[in-house]
């Protein structure tokens, strides 16, 4: 495993044991301050607890990375109307995320926009 | 090979009266404080005296979002070792840029009180006769609130969720627990001794019946210098539903050859400066 993958999960892990009662986001790994927008073709849409997660390839000018985006948890995800079925592997997605402030390829999800137009969550 | 037959003969016969009385119907005696037929063991022809309780049907999401500007959030005030203890996580946290190593596992869960204040998982509470349940999302589960009138066990075994004894005071569910495991936290990175109870008052806002507030009072004669208390509040979904938590099945997290979690509790106000996500509980002194 290397160091970079190593970060990435460390981050994705982000237990819900570390949430504080008036916290969603408040993770310290992410800069909460700071809002990217991803070009990315869904790798992997994982909804399950404790943590939805995206899986997604994102195009850079440098090439294709893949990132890892930790979400809150499917029914904190359902109130703001997401499902299951709200996105599939290979769909060309929008995605605003809140960056690992280690710079390493992984975030947490602020919104996105989905092929049909559509958003959910915080996107601008 | 004969002999070893023979032992296995002879082991299976030793371990027989064992087995059977494990199997046996074990019958406990009813609780200090419940008399014989009555209590939450014998609810039949008492369902119909749960109508006079308050409507807490649907499901309940702690209310987040960020403190009034200016609003100081309640810490804990801790003392001794307990306090050490404290500043020796903060600066581990700080030393490793906010994270800090956790020794057991993020599938396992919080336990009390930190269990009720869960930004991201709803509860339910189902009433019984002699008791109320709270189911909760994360980690599935389900604490037990006796209303049946019996006392504290005199020892209870520590536990996460330990010993809850409570008692209607008109619409509010007054409940005191008791028995807390002194390996658990207050809050991430607020230790507190065994000797840790929680006393809460619960009850609907009198002007939005779709909030439940929860007044929690934390005292601890070895670990805090005074009373912590804390309001929680949930704000209800009619008709939505607990989801499966099976943590085992998406738990992501790193683990070395030890078998140790290696990085977890990532919540650092001061490094985050997080604005309008700022952090409550948990902040640097």
């Amino acid at each position: 495993m290397t160091r970079t993958r190593l970060f990435t999960l460390a981050a994705l892990l982000l237990a819900p044991l570390t949430i504080p009662a008036a916290a969603h986001h408040s993770y310290a790994m992410f800069d909460m301050q700071k809002s990217v927008v991803l070009d990315a073709s869904v790798v992997r849409f994982k909804w399950q607890n404790p943590h939805a997660f995206i899986e997604a390839d994102v195009t850079t000018n440098a090439g294709t990375e893949r990132w890892a985006i930790e979400m809150t948890s499917p029914n904190n995800l359902t109130q703001e109307g997401w499902r299951r079925t709200s996105l599939k592997p290979g769909d060309k997605v929008k995605i605003w995320v809140h960056p690992l402030r280690s710079g390493d390829r992984g975030g947490s999800y602020a919104g996105v926009r989905l092929p049909d137009g559509s958003t959910l969550g915080t996107v601008n | 090979m004969r002999l070893l037959t023979g032992a296995a003969s002879a082991a299976l016969c030793l371990a027989a009266p064992a087995a059977a009385q494990l199997g046996a119907a074990t019958q406990s005696a009813p609780p200090a404080g419940v008399q014989e037929g009555h209590g939450a063991a014998n609810p039949k022809g008492r369902y119909a005296a749960l109508d006079a309780l308050p409507d807490w049907g649907g499901i309940w999401f702690v209310m987040g979002g960020p403190p009034g500007a200016g609003t100081p959030q309640p810490e804990p005030k801790l003392k001794g070792e307990y306090l050490a203890r404290r500043e020796q996580w903060v600066a581990d946290a700080r030393a490793r840029d906010g994270v800090v190593r956790r020794n057991r596992s993020n599938c396992s869960p919080p336990g009390m009180p930190r269990i009720m204040r869960l930004a991201q998982y709803p509860y339910e509470f189902i009433f019984a006769p002699g008791r109320v349940t709270v189911n909760q999302e994360a980690w599935m589960q389900t604490r037990t609130i006796w209303t049946d009138g019996r006392e504290h066990e005199e020892d209870p075994d520590p536990s996460f969720m330990g010993d809850s004894v409570g008692r209607w005071e008109g619409d509010t569910l007054v409940v005191e627990t008791r028995g807390i495991s002194g390996e658990l936290e207050i809050e991430t990175g607020w230790p507190h001794s065994d000797q840790f109870v929680l006393t809460e008052r619960i009850r609907l806002d009198p002007t939005n019946p779709d909030i439940l507030i929860n007044e929690m009072r934390m005292v601890d004669p070895e670990a805090l210098v005074e009373p912590f208390e804390v309001t929680t509040r949930y704000r209800r979904d009619r008709y939505g539903k607990l989801y499966e938590f099976q943590c085992s099945e998406n738990d992501r997290n790193p683990v070395n050859e030890d078998g140790e979690t290696q990085y977890s509790q990532s919540v650092i106000p001061a490094f985050a400066n997080l604005g309008a996500v700022s952090l409550t509980a948990v902040r640097f002194r």
